[in-house]
Parts: C-alpha cells; structure tokens; sequence
C-alpha cells in the first residue's frame, strides 16, 4: 500500500528517511492534537522578503544616521520574532479527528471527512488542509469551536488507498512565516474494482426482464417492519419508535422483485484474477440498476441475494478487499 | 462543506480597506513636500482601485500600466528637475506605490504594497524626527501592519474595525525588545553616501544681509536652537548668541569674508587670554543647510569636527543636514583681539566708495566734536536715541544707491539690521574699524525644564568696533533705540504695533498670554528637548557613556548576556499568553461510545479498518461475525442518528438516544 504514498514513488532517499523520521515523530493516529513536537516553521517567501527590507531599513539608518530608522528597523524585526509565536499558536492546541473516508471506484475522488476542534476560545485563522494531489481547503476557527472539512482525493487502484500525510498549514497572522504540519490520521478509503463491460453470466439475464422491477424504497405500498439495517434511508426509519428507546426499525415497502442471480468467481474462469473481479463489479452495477436480487459467491466468501444501496455496498466491499495482501483486517 | 477553493489566492475586501487607508495615512506627512498632482494621482488610483472592486471598472492592461509609469517619471522630473535628490526619489516611491495599487490582485501584490509601505514611513524621518510625527508613523505602522493581518483573514468580506487590535497589540508585544535593540545597537558610520535633501530650504540668518532680511526672518514662531547651560542662565541682555560677521559691504548688502578672502596669515583664529568664568552649556540646533553655528563670545567647543574661525565663530564643515547638538564653554569677560593687523584694519574700515554721502558727512561731524572714538560711539548711540527713531517690523523699502542717507535722514523707521547697517557704516566712515554681527538675541526660558528656546523671531543684528586697549567691543544700535527689544524680546518690543508673527495667526507663541495654551507649550517643548536630544541625538558617544553608566565596562560576554536576556524576558511572557496548556478537546459522548463499540467488536475478533466508515464496518461485521450483526445494526443505526443530528435535534430526543446507545453497549450483543 505503501506504493500509493506519492512521497515514496519518488524512491528519493533523503524523502524517504524524512518519511521514516516523520513517522517516528508524529505516529499514526485516529486524533492528533497539535504541540511543539507535531508543529514545524519556518519563515515564508514573503518572510523572506521582509527580511530584505529589515536590511533596507537598517542601511539607510546607517547612511543617514537616523534614530528613528533604526527604531523602525528594531521595531519590526521584533515583530517578525513576536510573529513567531502568534504563527506557531495558530496551529498550537488544535485537534483533527479522522472521520471517514469514502469508497469510490479506480479514477474517482474519495471524499475525505477531517474534523478540526479547537482546545480554547483562542481563535485560528486560515488553516489550510491539503492531502498530496488532492484538493485543498482553507477553514477558521473563529465563533466555533470545530468544523468539519472533506477534501477529495484521487485514488489508485483497487484495494485500500492510503492517501498519505495530510499537510495543514498556515501563514496568519502576517504570512512571514509558514508553520505546517504533516498528519497521519490513519484515514484510508476503499477502492472498488474497476467495473468492466462483459457478456453476461450463466444464469443472469442479459436484459432486464419486462415487467418484474419494482420501485422499493419510496413506494406507498407499506408492507411491514424489520431491523434498521446501515443504508436504510432515513424517511425510512421508524423514528417513534426510537424515540419510545426501542431499537432502530426500518419501515418495508412492497418489493416485487421476480428474480435472483448469483454471480459467480468461477463463472469468468478464462479471464484473469483483476478482470474477474471487473466484470463482477460490471455485473453487480447492471443488476443494482435492474433492482434484481444478486447474490456473490467468491472463494471463501459467500452474500445471499439481495438488492438496495446497503447490499450493493457490501458486495463492491467484497470485491474491492478479495485476495489482497491482509484482507480486511491488515 | 464546500470550501471555497481560492480563498487562498484572494484579497478580502477588509484587508483592501485597510491597505487604501494606510496609503492615505503615509502620504499624509509628504504632503507639503509634494507636486499636488502627486496628490490627485494618489486619488485617482484609489477610486479606480474601488470601481474595480465594485466591478465597475476593469484594471488597467500591461501597455497602460507601462505608459502610466513612464508618464509618472516624466512627470516627477519635470517636476523636480532631477531624479537623485531625496524628494524626488520620495515622490517616486510614492508614485509607484499608487500606481501597485491598481495591479492589486493577488495576496503576492499585496506584500508588495505594505512592504513599501513600511519602507516610506521610513522615508519619513529623513526629513523630520519630531516627537508628534514619530507618534503618527507609529499610529501608520499599526495601519500597514494591520494591513498585512486582514491580508491573511480569508472571507472577511466587509471592513472591520476590530481587526486593528491584533497588530496593535503585537506591536506593543514587540516594543520593549526594539527598545533594547535601539540602546545596544552598534552605531557605526554611513557605509557610502546617500542623496540628500536637494530642495530643503535654508533656515536662520543667511551669509548675506540687506536691510528687510531680518524682519522677514522675525516674521517666524519657529524654534531655531535649544540651550541648556549648567548652572545659572545669564541675563537675557547677555544673549547675543553669534552667528555670522558680516565685514565687507557689497553693492548694498553685508556678506562675512569668504575663505579665499583671507590671506594666509589670517586664517588662524588670533590667540586670546581666556578671562572670567566661563559658561558651560550644550547647543541643541535644528537643522539650517548652512555651516555656521551660534555661540556666546568667547567660545570654545567642548568636542572635535567644529572649527573657530578667524573672526571668533564657531563653523561646522558640513552642512547641518540633521539636528546637531554640541557643547560649547564661553568666557564672555574675554577681550578679543587686541591688536589688529593692517590687513583686518584695512578690511573692518572698507566702504564702497561715494554711496551714503550724507551718512559719511554726519559720521565725520560727530567724529570731530567727540575726543576719542568711544565718546563717537556715544555720540552716535545718543542720536539714535534722541533723533525720533522708530523700531519696527514693517520698515518702509529703501532704494538702492544711498539707503542709509534715506534712513538716517528721511525714514528713520527700522529693524535691527537697519541701525547695524547705519551704524557700521558711520563708524567706517569715521575710520573707526567696525562690523555687522548677526545671530540671535536672548530667547525664552523654559521653566519646565530650564532651557533657552531660540526661536527664528529672536534673530538679531548688533555691530562689533574695535576700540584701542579694548579689542573687539559688542555694540547694540538696536538698544539705543528700544531697549525693550533687548531687555524684554520682540514680542514686548513690537506690542503697540501688533505685527509680532502676524502672519501666523494660529501660532502658540502669539497666545502666551493665554496661561494653560502656554504651559501646554513649554511642556511639550520640554519633552521636544528631552527627545531630540536623548533620543534622536542619541549616537555612539552617548550609547558608550550609557552602557558604560550600565554595565560598569563593555565586555562582549556581558553585551550578548544583557541581548540574550532581554530577549528572553520580553518573549518569555508573550508565549506564555500564547501557549500555555490548553486541555485537550473531549470527545463529543457519542464517538466515545462509539469507539467503546470497536473495542468491544476487536475483543470479539472484527478489528475496525482505519478509516472505515461506521456504515462499512457494520456491513463488514454482518459479513465476517453474522451472530453480532443484529447487536452492531443498532449500534451504528443510534450512533448514526446521533452524528448527524449534532445540535440540531431536540435536546431530549438526543438525550435518549444517548442513553439508548450506553444501554446496547452495557448489555452487549448476548442480549439479542
């Protein structure tokens, strides 16, 4: 997994050795709250700059032997040090929290959910979060006391993308200095398979068979109640119920659905492992759309038929997860 | 959730005000120094600027740009009539410092602008020090800073007051650090030289004087030096702080000897014996653009780099550029030259011939009818004083050819430099070796703090004659004819006529008499003194005495120790405010819960992914531990709810469902 960490894929030595020391530093974790050991800074380009114009400063107090100039030069350089610790206590206290991230399929973004608390009322300003080629989001903190921030991400290919190290900087308040800081908030999103287009399997029909779908979720057609199960839709939910402090149940409505397939590993045996799982995915997506019953069988893993959004997403999860290095549980 | 992606790389609205503003605040104290199209420029581009903002306007293209910074060139050379001096390289900063503000897109534009702004307040003080406009540079350096604050507050999209606290508070944080940093600083010398202030104007009494010259130069309330004696302030009629001698009378005007006047032998000052007891006492000079400086007669200077001349002056050979502060002892009692060469004879008697013919003839009259030359100098004084004589400010114009046979006879209504000039030129005439002394006369005596303020009003003219056995005798005309001027001042000598700074009607000086506005006056004079001379006049001389005052000895070990540990003690404070221990966040109830789940769930064999969202993790479940699924169903069903509910549902709804979720969690999924 390590290969999708665009800071290894360089194999530069010295990135490596920082990776490796940075891992050390600031260990992998669901919840970083940022101090000293976790916060890095240094002055910015325009710190830089500023420093020049000190120098510019103080030479002409130099030359024309101005009191007033020097007092000018002192007086900000002072401020770029007081800034120091203004910059480094924007970032000082501040928690992220890991909050998902989510399965999507080779060549999309997954949408990474982060949440950034505060520790007092101090406020924080132009935090901006970025994960390596994904994209980037600038929050404060400032009459709230958290807020949550999702970022997209493109992945790589199917199994668990790890998206590397998520940078947070900020330059507030005078943008002399940088202070960031590199996270590993253990956040990793599922891959799907690639779905790729196939005849279909024995025992699946190749078109949707006229008259036998029926809309489920959303009909009026009540039909009785069953165990909230995750993927549920809320409308669904049988909320008096929960709040009398039984458990959570789902309301069903009439379901018509006529047909069940099973789709099969062995039923691609002349193609490879990856284009197997392809095809599967392809197959999972059609029946999903014909709101067909379909059931998986792979070696080892077994889903009885089914249909609905919870379904789908147990079996791409089976596919995405089947025969890699770790499995689930790594 | 939606960020807006280019926060980053926008200016916002509040941070845009605040950088017009600070522009505005800069160009302020440039103001009588500028071309006035300067000033509409600087409008110009801020209501551009705002249209632009408002959309109604576009910024300008790259040819504009061009042609506008070229034009601004031209425009600056034309006006100035070169481009090296120091204001016009201030009026070029300034231009360009508009002109950025119509490229103003990008937060990299913005550093751009605040930074030459801070280097224009710079600029500033190399034109003035004073205690009120270092005040108002401080106040602009808040504005630029807060600037460069707003600059990095994304999304504040309307103008806000508030946001002037932090920089202002970060300043004062970094107030008393600059404070050590200005005292322990070495002080060295220019490493190369710099333009200079081509266009100041010369102040104070200049090397050429023509009757009217010095009226005029009375018609201003402003300070040209500060003294502080030690020990007692002589009497004001003792004040004759000289300047300038003035012994050639050319076409109409005195001028003193040039330096290639002189021949060599006279270039030396004569040697004198020092009589009496002198008088010690430090000048504090604003600055002139001219060489000269005042002193006392006989004086000495008390430092190296100022000369004597020949004629008893003090001379600088540089122009005062910058305020100067020397110290000075006097021997007043002391005779000055008691013989003459023929050549200084020769000079102290010239007149150009056939002028004044009149003047010459009375001078000659009076001469005759004394028995020596100081009963002529009587004589003279007592027609000054008998005659009917008017001292005044507003002297009538005399012509050229014979001005003094026009005054003497005709007018006879004069400033000091009038009775000077008549006087001089009757004891020439006479053959009495004499000439025109011109500087100041007495001054203010500040009580707050016992300095002499000279002010431009007290400059004064008074002639020198050189009597035998007496040397070099000071003779005021001046007080022949009103004595107040001398024992009280101008102000007094001059009240029936009601000219005394006439042309400054808002001038402190004119409401002395008003008790509070004058304490308020000398007051800040005071502290004017107390800054420019400890804190503007504040060089390596001064830093050696007070570290030495300090630290006993100037050893580099004691110096970084003093550096290091004000550093620490001003910075130390600052990052406790900042960073002291904040207890860390807890965690809402429910994703504690929650997490207690996915222990539970790892003790029965199902570890949570990283990363895994509740949803997955409970379909995961279903799949790997099918007996637990119910259990962990719910579970993340009520842990769900609670997510997504956050503050927005009914208080009790979330209370229960709460208390729901601690129930699953105790029974455990053996319950189901």
């Amino acid at each position: 997994m390590a290969d999708d960490r665009q800071a290894n894929g360089e194999g530069n030595g010295l990135r490596r050795h920082f990776g490796r020391w940075l891992a050390r530093r600031i260990p992998p974790a669901r919840s970083v709250t940022l101090d000293q050991r976790r916060i890095f800074i240094f002055p910015s380009l325009p710190g830089l700059f500023f420093a020049v114009l000190l120098l510019l400063i103080l030479l002409t107090a130099i030359n024309y032997q101005n009191n007033m100039a020097y007092a000018v030069a002192f007086l900000l350089a002072t401020l770029f040090v007081i800034s120091t610790l203004h910059t480094y206590a924007n970032l000082a206290g501040l928690t992220l929290h890991a909050l998902s991230a989510s399965p999507v399929f080779p060549g999309q973004r997954s949408q990474f959910r982060v949440r950034v608390q505060r520790a007092g009322k101090a406020t924080h300003y132009a935090l901006r979060l970025s994960w390596p080629q994904g994209s980037d989001s600038v929050v404060s903190l400032v009459d709230r006391d958290s807020c949550e921030v999702t970022l997209y991400v493109p992945v790589g290919a199917r199994g668990w993308f790890n998206p590397g190290r998520l940078l947070l900087e900020s330059r507030y308040p005078l943008g002399l200095l940088r202070c960031w800081t590199w996270l590993d908030l253990d956040l990793q999103a599922l891959v799907y398979p690639r779905p790729l287009i196939t005849s279909a399997p024995p025992g699946v029909a190749s078109e949707r068979p006229e008259g036998t779908a029926v809309e489920t979720a959303g009909s009026d057609d009540f039909h009785g109640f069953r165990s909230y199960r995750q993927g549920d839709a809320l409308r669904q939910v049988h909320w008096k119920g929960v709040a009398r402090g039984h458990p959570p149940q789902s309301k069903v409505y009439g379901s018509y659905a006529s047909h069940s397939a099973w789709l099969d590993w062995e039923a691609f045996a002349d193609a490879s492992g990856e284009h197997r799982l392809s095809y599967l995915c392809y197959w999972v997506l059609a029946l999903e759309r014909r709101a067909e019953d379909y059931g998986l069988r792979l070696p080892g893993v077994e889903i009885a038929p089914d249909s609905g959004e919870a379904h789908q997403s147990r079996v791409l999860a089976a596919l995405a997860v089947f025969q890699l290095a770790g499995g689930w549980g790594k | 959730m939606s960020q807006t992606l280019a926060a980053g790389t926008l200016i916002p609205r509040n941070a845009l005000v605040w950088i017009i503003i600070s522009q505005f605040a800069l160009l302020a104290p440039h103001l009588t120094r500028l071309p006035l199209w300067l000033v509409l420029v600087y409008l110009a581009t801020a209501v551009w600027r705002i249209l632009v903002f408002q959309g109604r306007a576009s910024f300008p293209g790259r040819a504009l740009r061009a042609l506008l910074a070229v034009a601004g060139f031209v425009a600056i050379y034309l006006s100035y009539g070169n481009l090296l001096g120091l204001e016009p390289t201030v009026a070029l900063l300034l231009i360009a410092f508009s002109f950025k503000l119509l490229e103003l897109v990008k937060p990299k534009d913005a550093y751009v602008l605040l930074f030459l702004g801070y280097f224009i307040c710079v600029i500033g003080f190399l034109f003035s020090q004073d205690l009120l406009l270092v005040l108002y540079a401080l106040f602009t350096l808040v504005l630029v800073t807060t600037g460069l604050v707003a600059l990095h507050r994304p999304r504040e999209d309307r103008f806000r007051l508030g946001s002037v606290r932090l920089p202002a508070l970060m300043l004062a944080q970094a107030f008393p650090l600059m404070l050590v940093l200005f005292f322990l600083f070495p002080r060295i010398g220019p490493l190369w030289t710099v333009p200079v202030k081509s266009h100041a104007a010369k102040t104070g009494v200049s090397d050429f004087m023509k009757p009217g010259d010095i009226s005029t130069l009375s018609q201003s309330g402003e300070v040209a030096f500060r003294v502080q004696f030690e020990g007692d302030i002589p009497p004001r009629s003792g004040l004759y702080w000289r300047g300038l001698v003035f012994s050639v009378l050319d076409e109409g005007a005195w001028r003193s000897l040039r330096y290639n006047e002189l021949p060599a032998g006279e270039l030396r000052q004569p040697a004198v014996t020092r009589e009496g007891n002198p008088l010690s006492y430090s000048v504090l000079m604003l600055p002139t653009q001219q060489n000269w400086l005042y002193s006392l007669r006989y004086a000495e200077p008390e430092q190296r780099g100022i000369l004597r001349t020949s004629d008893f002056r003090l001379y600088s050979p540089v122009e005062i550029e910058e305020q100067m502060q020397y110290k000075v002892r006097s021997w007043p009692a002391t005779p000055l030259e008691l013989e003459l060469s023929a050549w200084r004879r020769q000079t102290e008697l010239t007149l150009p011939a056939q002028h004044n013919p009149a003047t010459r003839e009375l001078a000659q009259r009076l001469r005759r009818a004394a028995q020596d030359d100081a009963g002529f100098v009587d004589a003279v004084l007592r027609y000054f004083r008998e005659e009917p004589f008017v001292y005044t400010l507003q002297p009538p114009l005399l012509d050229t050819q014979d001005p003094m046979d026009q005054f003497l006879l005709q007018t006879r209504r004069g400033f000091c430099e009038h009775y000077a000039y008549a006087f001089v030129v009757m004891m020439r005439a006479a053959g009495v070796p004499a000439r025109v002394v011109a500087g100041y006369q007495g001054g203010e005596v500040n009580p707050v703090n016992r300095t002499v303020i000279v002010h431009q009003f007290d400059a004064h003219a008074w002639a020198e004659v050189w009597l035998q056995g007496q040397g070099w005798v000071r003779i005021d005309p001046t007080a022949a004819v009103s004595p107040d001027r001398i024992e009280l001042g101008l102000e007094e000598a001059v009240a029936g006529e009601g000219s005394f700074l006439a042309n400054s009607p808002l001038s402190p000086l004119r409401y002395r008499g008003v008790n509070w506005v004058n304490m308020l006056r000398l007051r800040y004079d005071a502290l004017t003194y107390q800054w420019q001379s400890w804190v503007v006049g504040f060089d390596g001389e001064e830093q050696y005495r007070l570290l030495q005052n300090l630290f006993g000895s100037i050893r580099t070990p004691v110096f970084a120790g003093v550096v290091l540990a004000s550093g620490a003690l001003v910075l130390l404070p600052v990052a406790w405010l900042l960073l002291r221990r904040r207890r860390p966040p807890a965690l809402p109830p429910e994703q504690a819960l929650y997490l207690d789940f996915c222990e539970q769930m790892h003790k029965r064999g199902v570890t949570r992914r990283p990363g895994e969202a509740p949803g997955s993790f409970g379909r995961r479940i279903a799949l790997e531990a099918p007996a637990l699924q119910e259990w962990a169903h719910q579970v993340t069903a009520v842990f769900d709810q609670l997510e997504y509910s956050q503050g927005s549902g009914e208080p009790a709804a979330h209370r229960q469902q709460l208390a729901h979720l601690r129930q699953l969690l105790r029974r455990g999924p053996q319950a189901q």
